[in-house]
């Protein structure tokens, strides 16, 4: 990437055409599951999980917080290279999923058996894969593909999705520049006095008015005491950031789908407590190592051992996990993804969380793609003076 | 923020309905109901993943979240048969209820992860002997490998017959988060003149939502600008409206009829703001549309005349349809009315594809709630369609939303 790949960060089309190819994008992703489904022998792929469905169809549909149970929400079939969608309509439908590719919204099962049913192909499936289970689809299961052996589709996914396109980067550094923009508002609003769920308010209207709504996560600003134990928080509270706090502002965003965040940590008001510079120097000393580590064929063990080797104690939050249509694994952290191997390619999501009773907690979260030559980090902000 | 005495003595189940929720005894109840439907199915425990059926069983608080996260670093409830607190295990330590036994709850679990597997099973191990029937929402792949020495069924049999009737506490939440959402749309709609964007919109609303106290939010907000016909609108399946599209940073023009749609969460439970806009420094309904508005508060008047205890869902779409005159007055792939409470859609179910003989066994109670939002169009001239939100009382109904449609009026 020789070009000045932040020429793309704007959300807006050009009079001469998007910034990001998304046809290309689509179409690369595609490409990459019908060659997993080839790999792993699969007739037939059933998705029922948000950022799954997204990868595979690309289409533009409502956001709604949380997670639901699996249900079958798109379709790809090996045989007709095809992607079918619960869409009710075509707006936000890419246009390479005609008319006939989509089927309906239903309450009754019955409904939604015989829609599935209409999908050529799919009854005769001998293996298909899924991206998750219910007692209900495994009733149901018999009836829509008979013959049919299921099967996980995760590590297909997975890998299909691990690896980024330059398309896909320059969605997440769209995404990441939205949450710098954040991290800029959440700042300006900081002071003495103001409570957490009014910064949730500010990171909310400074997205939206970019355009882009809908959060990857609400947990953006959390103040830590002066005094007593220091505690990771998610949730806002309705206390007032006291004089002299620590608040860990740590905005993301969503840009067609795909996350960029950061995090920093700032004084609300003007007197640091005492230690703040220590703290934030263990802070950063922590996440350069675990930067440091992100290189192609590292383990998530290398990442446990880069911290440790900082001689912070045993990590009590996340360290790093992929992004890309949202949170995706490896997961390291909490004991997990020791055995995951980075791929040059791959997004991570790095932070390190370092707390000091007595003065606060202290949280800095990069973006971080693992290049050929290193880690490169995409996001941007400004650092606590050290 | 302070709410009057708006239930005015309204009763469910004898109790009156209070101004605010007893949070604590909100989720002692909720609890005690999946216990006796755990009785009743003869299920052993529960194992919960998704995000509602959590807030459900455990009560624990979560931010909101795009689904790709939720569902990587999830909080799992389980619930044994016969104890008195579910186990709660979740990486949001903070948003635990403050009343549930340090030895409840626990760090959080993997089990949509091959190197999470074993610890879930043991966690597991520790609650349940092998052989163990459990109801649970949703089979992880590595679930289904690793946990075959439990016998798995569906937990909404034990879930959903917990939720239909609301109790007190959870009727004052959900007004509360309908009230939160009524006076955060006041905002929005102060911002709405053409020009203005989509998105825009919801940054005015979400902003005042959170700092009037929501817990979290639920759905990108919809300010779908409706073509005043089908065929202008966006091609859907069944050739009806296509009705609720995604919102973008499409701008708002002169005299845009909007269909307003957006919800927010308060301590686990849904609110459902629906509302009619028009586009305009100066918004005026012309009489065609202060017909439909009309027509839309007559077909729920209808069903309100006859809404209260023992009354039939199928009773409430004929009386619909006939206040409509003969037309069904809602979408195809929707209905004329769901309940909310910790879904944004959930049982009762009234007018689906469920058909008419599921509408005639639901028989309405104290406690259940209902969302009405029936539509009215006119091809050529759009449509209106809004929400009202009701709950079931033991003699009656009463409101949960708030009674502004501007810029429509209420005829005197």
């Amino acid at each position: 990437m020789n070009r000045d790949e932040t020429s793309r960060t704007g959300m807006m089309a050009l009079e001469e055409g998007s910034r990001v190819d998304f046809t290309r994008l689509r179409h690369d992703r595609r490409r990459r599951l019908a060659r997993g489904m080839e790999a792993a022998g699969l007739d037939a792929l059933v998705l029922g999980r948000g950022p799954n469905v997204r990868y595979a169809a690309g289409a533009r549909q409502l956001w709604r917080a949380g997670t639901s149970p699996f249900a079958p929400m798109c379709v790809m079939v090996a045989e007709t290279g095809k992607v079918h969608l619960l869409s009710v309509w075509d707006e936000g439908v890419p246009p390479e999923i005609g008319h006939d590719e989509l089927y309906g919204l239903f309450w009754n099962p019955a409904n939604l058996l015989e829609a599935l049913r209409g999908i050529p192909g799919l009854a005769e499936a001998e293996r298909v894969g899924t991206d998750g289970f219910t007692p209900l689809f495994g009733r149901l299961q018999p009836a829509i593909a008979p013959k049919a052996e299921v099967v996980d589709a995760s590590p297909l996914l997975s890998e299909a999705r691990a690896t980024k396109t330059a398309d896909e980067v320059a969605c997440i550094t769209v995404a990441a520049t939205l949450a710098e923009a954040a991290l800029c508002a959440l700042e300006h609003a900081l002071a003495p006095g103001v409570t957490e769920r009014q910064l949730l308010g500010v990171f909310y209207e400074c997205v939206c008015r970019l355009g882009s709504p809908a959060p990857a996560s609400e947990s953006v600003a959390f103040a830590t005491p002066a005094h007593g134990p220091v505690r990771f928080r998610h949730l806002v509270s309705d206390r007032p950031v006291g004089e002299g706090e620590l608040v860990a502002l740590a905005p993301s965003a969503l840009y067609a789908g795909y996350e960029g965040g950061l995090a920093r940590t700032r004084v609300a008001g003007s007197s640091a407590p005492k230690g703040t510079a220590a703290l934030a120097g263990r802070c950063r000393t922590a996440l350069d190592a675990l930067v440091a580590a992100c290189r192609p064929g590292a383990a998530g063990a290398d990442l446990y051992a880069a911290w440790e080797s900082t001689g912070e104690p045993a990590p009590t939050v996340l360290l790093a996990n992929g992004i890309g249509i949202g949170t995706e694994p490896p997961v390291i952290g909490f004991g997990r993804g020791r055995t995951a191997t980075l791929v040059e390619g791959q997004v991570l999501s790095v932070q390190a969380w370092a707390a000091h009773e007595g003065t606060g907690g202290f949280l800095e979260r990069e973006v971080v793609l693992v290049g050929a030559e290193g880690p490169q980090v995409l996001t941007r902000g400004e650092r606590f003076p050290l | 923020m302070t709410v009057d005495d708006w239930s005015a003595g309204a009763t469910i189940g004898g109790r009156p309905v209070p101004g605010q929720p007893d949070l604590e005894r909100m989720r002692r109840e909720r609890t005690a109901r999946l216990q006796v439907q755990l009785e009743a199915e003869g299920l052993d425990g529960l194992v919960l993943l998704g995000s509602s059926a959590n807030a459900y069983a455990s009560g624990a608080l979560a931010p909101g979240e795009d689904s790709g996260r939720a569902g990587l670093f999830r909080s799992v409830t389980v619930v044994v048969r016969g104890a008195p607190a579910p186990h709660l295990f979740t990486p949001f330590s903070d948003g635990a209820p403050p009343e549930l036994p340090a030895d409840h709850l626990h760090g959080p679990l993997f089990p949509d992860l091959e190197d999470g597997i074993a610890e879930f099973a043991s966690a597991l191990g520790d609650l349940f002997g092998g052989g163990a029937r459990l109801g649970v929402d949703e089979q992880t792949h590595p679930m289904l490998r690793s946990l075959g020495r439990y016998e798995w069924t569906d937990a909404a049999a034990v879930v959903a017959p917990a939720k239909i009737a609301k109790t007190v506490d959870e009727v004052a939440c959900i007004r509360h988060a309908q009230h939160i959402s009524e006076l955060a749309m006041l905002e929005a709609q102060a911002v709405l003149r053409p020009g203005v964007r989509q998105s825009e919109l919801s940054g005015a609303f979400l902003r005042r939502v959170f700092e009037l106290g929501a817990t979290s939010g639920a759905i990108d907000p919809i300010w779908q600008v409706m073509a005043p016909t089908k065929d202008a609108g966006p091609w859907t399946i069944h050739g009806d409206i296509a009705y609720p599209a995604a919102t973008t940073d499409r701008f708002l023009r002169e005299g845009d009829v909007i269909w307003v749609d957006a919800g927010i969460n308060y301590n686990g439970y849904a609110s459902d703001y629906g509302r009619t806009w028009i586009t305009s420094n100066h918004p005026r309904p012309t009489p065609r549309q202060a017909a439909q508005f009309d027509r839309w508060r007559a077909v729920n008047g209808a069903v309100l005349e006859l809404l209260k205890p023992g009354v039939t869902a199928i009773e409430l779409t004929r009386a619909a349809i006939a206040a409509n005159d003969g037309v069904k007055p809602w979408i195809e792939h929707f209905y004329l009315s769901h309940a909310i409470g910790t879904d944004s859609a959930e049982l009762p179910l009234i007018g689906t594809d469920l058909g008419d003989e599921f509408d005639e066994r639901q028989v309405m109670a104290p406690g259940m709630v209902l969302v009405l939002e029936p539509v009215i169009w006119e091809e050529g001239a759009a449509g209106y369609r809004s929400e009202d939100i009701v709950v079931v009382t033991d003699d009656g109904w009463l409101a949960l939303s708030g009674d502004r449609y501007d810029p429509f009026t209420v005829a005197a």
